[in-house]
């Protein structure tokens, strides 16, 4: 029996806990004591992320589709398939004809490497993963505001916060680990404001719960900026010294008044001001924020109006203060750092600066690096569609689950010339592969995942993987040598950390050995530097911060007499996404076996709808069907339903509307129509 | 009771000697700094017994998953043969605590008082314990062994029990199996005098008075057994509870299973695996009726369980006073807890 310190693959908490291993199986998951995060505790996910590793279900040989079926073969032929018709495509179509999909459920370095293969052995940029469908809004608001789309703060400065307000973020759900830290907090004098359309069982705990409507978040915020700056409660001193931009804010947020936010948000006027005070006065002020600002079509103003907000009561830049986006997945914060985005390589370095294209092309032993953007995940999927991209490469995503309007995504699919699929289970969208790769599961092998509190920390193997299955990095280094190119020979991760650091400022401290036990947070800019537990301290990363004064627009598409339902997506706690892991363990499977929508009682009741009843809920793109459970956690008017089912498969009612500069799609806001069946 | 001495770095040698025979788990120190109950490999055994670690350091996890592992195959069929998987070894259980060793004795009836469960009962079968009792509560403010007539010593029903007097141990020998072992491995041990004697007497005095944390154990039972605590109580549990099973995972006396089958073509495996009663799908009916549908109601079973049903059907508490359920809860919920505001 072996006990292995490893990191959870599940939420970007980024517990520790050991793998317990019998031979060559694990039986078990430990949390760590030790451990910053989990200190001796983990959630429902953590305790049970050893069991879907065993299952027989696991890929475990090569496939190839033939005669519409897809059939075992070697991985020398594998490999020479995909590299034949790459480079086949790259010749006839041009390098962006080929598409990427890096993932955030595999390590830092096989992050690198996807974005590597992508950028200097296909010279394309069309590399993204699914922070696109998340953060993006995050990155993209919060560099602007403060040069970094990060959390700012640490996750154990929770229980030091005077205030935290919690928004868009079921905390409790989704973060379990911060959740608790919240609750905790509570008992030791923290207050905490819960706005947030749904009721979550934090708003039990809070101060203050109000329930704005769906997609209103900006002008709610720029009303609780009004309250602050016509009651002098902004902090001048710090606006003068340390932002830009302030005069545009003021003028802005005028046109604000309680009535006008009660109007659009229905948030009545004395909450507002409650919580605009005790937000403002207090001196350690956290904010909470997930998906419910992000996955709008208003995503990025959303995360500017968050950002606007904090500044503006000076509360950024210390300890227990300041914006925290929670990451959803393991390692999202990762990926996104070591540049599995279209737009940037690791460190968020431009790929549009030609002296960083320079040190990356010196760095591969490449010339002429696209100078150009790539497309995003959303994009990449729609122009497969339109015959555009020819070659996919997904690596451990489920598109057809995930993706708004699933139909659409399956259709898109359909049409892609080649398609590679490199996952631990057979998904839904390896149905569509032309190659199926098998990988190896994270207790299979080494690397690092970086959690939402930008720590880097280990991941380690702990069994071999199943039949043939391989670790992620090298079968990309396999693809890539097969293409000829000769520079991505490593023999361990290690080694890709190594390189990740000589060309990544942020991730520069950065190497294995220095990672014992718990890991470094970044930004660690020398092999001395002790790692950064808050961001912004006397200085914001990009000089002074920028608020970005956003008028409110309401989302894409709201209810009408016959799509008279909002529908929100979202996970429940006992699910990881499109279910290929949960879904395979047994102890979550049980507790949620299927799809279910979530409905207040006072609409079941006028729709003459029961706990259980089968109901039939439809949007402009399709139609799918699902138990009723009845809950004042859904605002009246609107239904939640959980994207991790196929048989009920929320994405196929989602709205693909995208924000026009993070290309998020608005996940959180579509209508939709109810009937029982 | 009879007695002997051991010398300190006398341990790791012994340790050494009986690995040969036995397969010895002992709290090591594994990587991150975490002590856990670690089976001693066989060879390369002087690196694992550098990591022994006898003080009272905290161990998150109760070795009951030595017999109860968390999850385990209880058969597989392979072209279409059966092939059952009941795991049989010596082992010796070495520097456990008091608490801990109830649990495992708890447990070991349970598993025998109706149903006798082979694949755990099997584990158990050659089984020789050597207690090590603390001198300081591994965690102040969650250890209540003092409370709950656990620890942090035993007075019978042990094996061999180890009592720190400084340079060496005095061993308490408790069982034939115990003076067995002692014979066996004679050379290790030395005869004790009574000064020896009079000084463990002194030490176990300190070790009962260092444990701060009091409940009233007795008077929680006697609540449990009137009427039921008010429902208030169970629902500000369950409001704060965000069911991650820990509290039970790591309870040395839980001992709740699921089963489950594996599937793929012709292959198959059966499984059982730790099962908590917070979940709603623990006592969920076939037809979806659930008795414990609502958060408080799966509360309430679990403090009723331990501390009332098990004391009806054993005449012992289902709680060691171990203190895991409150250092493993998220939000800070435990048994300690519980009872201090039953009986406030
Ligand atoms: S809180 Fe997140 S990281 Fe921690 S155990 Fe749960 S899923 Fe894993
Ligand atoms: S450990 Fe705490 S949060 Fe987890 S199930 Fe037990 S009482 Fe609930």
């Amino acid at each position: 029996m072996a006990k292995v310190l490893t990191t959870c693959i599940y939420c970007g908490c980024g517990c520790g806990l050991y793998l317990i291993s019998d031979r060559m199986k694990l039986i078990g998951a430990y949390p760590s004591q030790n451990h910053p995060v989990s200190k001796g505790c983990l959630c429902v996910k953590g305790w049970n992320s050893y069991e879907f590793v065993n299952n027989l279900q696991r890929l475990k040989k090569p496939l190839i589709k033939k005669n519409g079926k897809l059939q075992t073969v070697t991985w020398d032929k594998a490999i020479d398939r995909v590299a034949r018709k790459f480079k086949e495509i790259n010749k006839k179509h041009g390098p962006d004809a080929l598409g990427f999909l890096s993932s955030a459920k595999t390590t830092n370095e096989e992050n690198y490497l996807a974005m590597k293969l992508a950028r200097a052995v296909f010279k394309t940029n069309n590399v993204d993963h699914c922070a696109r469908l998340c953060h993006a809004s995050t990155v993209a608001g919060l560099t602007a505001a403060f040069g970094s789309g990060a959390m700012t703060n640490s996750i154990e400065e929770f229980e030091n916060a005077e205030v935290i307000l919690v928004t868009g973020s079921d905390t409790t759900e989704q973060h379990p680990l911060i959740g608790s830290r919240i609750i905790n907090a509570i008992d030791k004098g923290t207050t905490l404001i819960v706005i947030d359309p749904r009721k979550i069982e934090l708003a039990k705990h809070a101060a203050i719960y109000a329930q704005p409507r769906f997609g209103a978040d900006v002008a709610w915020i720029n009303g609780m900026m009004n309250v602050i700056i016509s009651e002098g409660l902004d902090a001048k001193e710090y606006i003068r010294e340390r932002t830009e931009g302030y005069e545009e804010l003021k003028e802005l947020v005028k046109d604000y008044s309680l009535e006008y936010v009660e109007k659009i948000a229905g948030i009545p006027k004395d909450k507002l001001i409650d919580a605009a005070r005790i937000y403002a006065r207090a001196k350690k002020a956290m904010i909470v924020y997930t998906m419910g600002i992000t996955q709008h079509t208003t995503g990025v103003d959303n995360v500017k109006s968050l950002a606007n907000l904090a500044m503006l009561t000076g509360h950024v830049g210390f300890e227990s203060t300041g914006v925290n986006p929670l990451r959803g997945q393991n390692n999202v914060q990762g990926a996104c750092d070591v540049g599995a985005l279209p737009d940037v390589y690791s460190g968020y370095q431009p790929v549009t600066n030609a002296s960083i294209r320079k040190k990356f092309e010196s760095a591969w032993g490449v010339k002429n690096l696209p100078d150009k953007a790539g497309l995003t995940v959303t994009e990449i999927i729609k122009s497969a569609g339109e015959g555009k991209i020819r070659g996919l490469y997904i690596i451990g995503e489920n598109p057809v689950l995930s993706d708004p309007d699933s139909n659409q995504v399956r259709a898109c699919l359909e049409k892609i010339e080649f398609l590679v699929v490199q996952d631990i289970f057979l998904s839904e969208t390896a149905e569509y592969a032309d190659v199926v790769l098998p990988a190896a599961s994270y207790a299979e092998k080494d690397g690092t995942f970086t959690n939402t509190e930008r720590r880097v920390q280990r991941i380690r193997k702990v069994i071999n993987p199943p039949g043939q299955a391989r670790a992620d990095w090298q079968i990309i280094c396999e693809v890539a040598e097969r293409c000829g190119y000769k520079g991505m020979n490593y023999s361990r991760p290690s080694e890709i950390m190594d390189e990740i650091a000589s060309v990544t400022p942020m991730y520069a401290g950065i190497s294995y050995d220095r990672l014992e036990p718990f890991g470094l947070q970044w930004p660690c800019s020398t092999k001395e530097h002790p790692g950064t537990k808050f961001l912004h301290k006397d200085r914001f990363s990009k000089g002074k911060g920028t608020f970005s004064p956003r008028p409110y627009i309401p989302p894409n598409e709201l209810p009408d007499e016959e799509y008279n339902f909002i529908l929100s997506t979202g996970r429940t706690y006992w699910h990881w996404h499109t279910g290929t892991m949960t879904r395979r363990t047994s102890t979550l499977d049980r507790e949620v076996p299927t799809a279910y929508v979530e409905i207040h009682p006072n609409d079941a009741q006028g729709l003459g709808i029961k706990k259980d009843d089968m109901l039939r809920v439809s949007s402009r793109r399709g139609r799918i069907e699902l138990k009723a459970r009845i809950t004042e956690k859904s605002q009246e008017g609107s239904v939640f339903i959980p994207f991790h089912f196929k048989e009920a498969a929320a994405n196929v009612l989602t709205n693909p509307a995208i924000d026009p500069i993070a290309k998020i799609p608005e996940y959180k806001v579509c209508a939709v129509k109810i009937e029982k069946l | 009771m009879k007695s002997a001495l051991i010398n300190k770095s006398d341990i790791r040698l012994l340790l050494k000697e009986a690995s040969r025979e036995w397969n010895i788990y002992a709290p090591l120190e594994v990587q991150g700094g975490d002590v856990n109950f670690c089976c001693l490999p066989k060879e390369n055994i002087k690196e694992a017994l550098n990591r022994v670690t006898l003080d009272d350091k905290w161990i998150p996890v109760p070795p009951k998953d030595l017999f109860f592992p968390q999850l385990e195959s209880l058969f597989e069929i392979k072209k279409n043969k059966i092939e059952e998987t009941v795991e049989y070894s010596k082992k010796l259980l070495f520097g456990i605590k008091a608490c801990d060793y109830q649990g495992i004795l708890f447990s070991d009836e349970f598993f025998k008082r109706t149903f006798q469960d082979n694949y755990y009962l099997s584990r158990t079968k050659d089984r020789l314990v050597i207690i090590k009792s603390c001198l300081t509560p591994p965690r102040q403010n969650a250890c209540f062994c003092t409370s709950a007539k656990t620890g942090p010593f035993l007075d019978k029903d042990f094996d061999i029990q180890l009592v720190d007097i400084g340079e060496a141990y005095l061993v308490e020998i408790g069982s034939k199996r115990g003076e067995d072992f002692i014979l066996k491995y004679k050379r290790f041990f030395k005869l004790c005098s009574n000064s020896e004697v009079d000084k463990a007497l002194t030490v176990k005095e300190k070790a009962v008075d260092s444990i701060e944390l009091k409940i009233d154990f007795s008077r929680a039972v006697e609540l449990m057994k009137g009427k039921e605590p008010p429902e208030e109580i169970y629902k500000k549990i369950a409001q704060r509870c965000i069911h991650c099973g820990g509290c039970i995972y790591v309870c040395p006396t839980c001992t709740c299973f699921n089963v489950f089958d594996d599937k793929e073509n012709e292959a198959m495996i059966r499984y059982r695996n730790w099962d908590t009663c917070v979940f709603e799908g623990f006592t969920r009916e076939a037809s979806g009726f659930n008795p414990r549908e609502t958060k408080w109601l799966r509360a309430s079973r679990r403090y009723e369980h331990k501390l009332w049903y098990d004391y009806k059907t054993t005449g012992k508490s289902g709680c060691v006073g171990c203190g895991r359920c409150l250092t493993s809860c998220p939000v800070e919920l435990g048994m300690s807890k519980f009872i201090q505001e039953i009986t406030a």
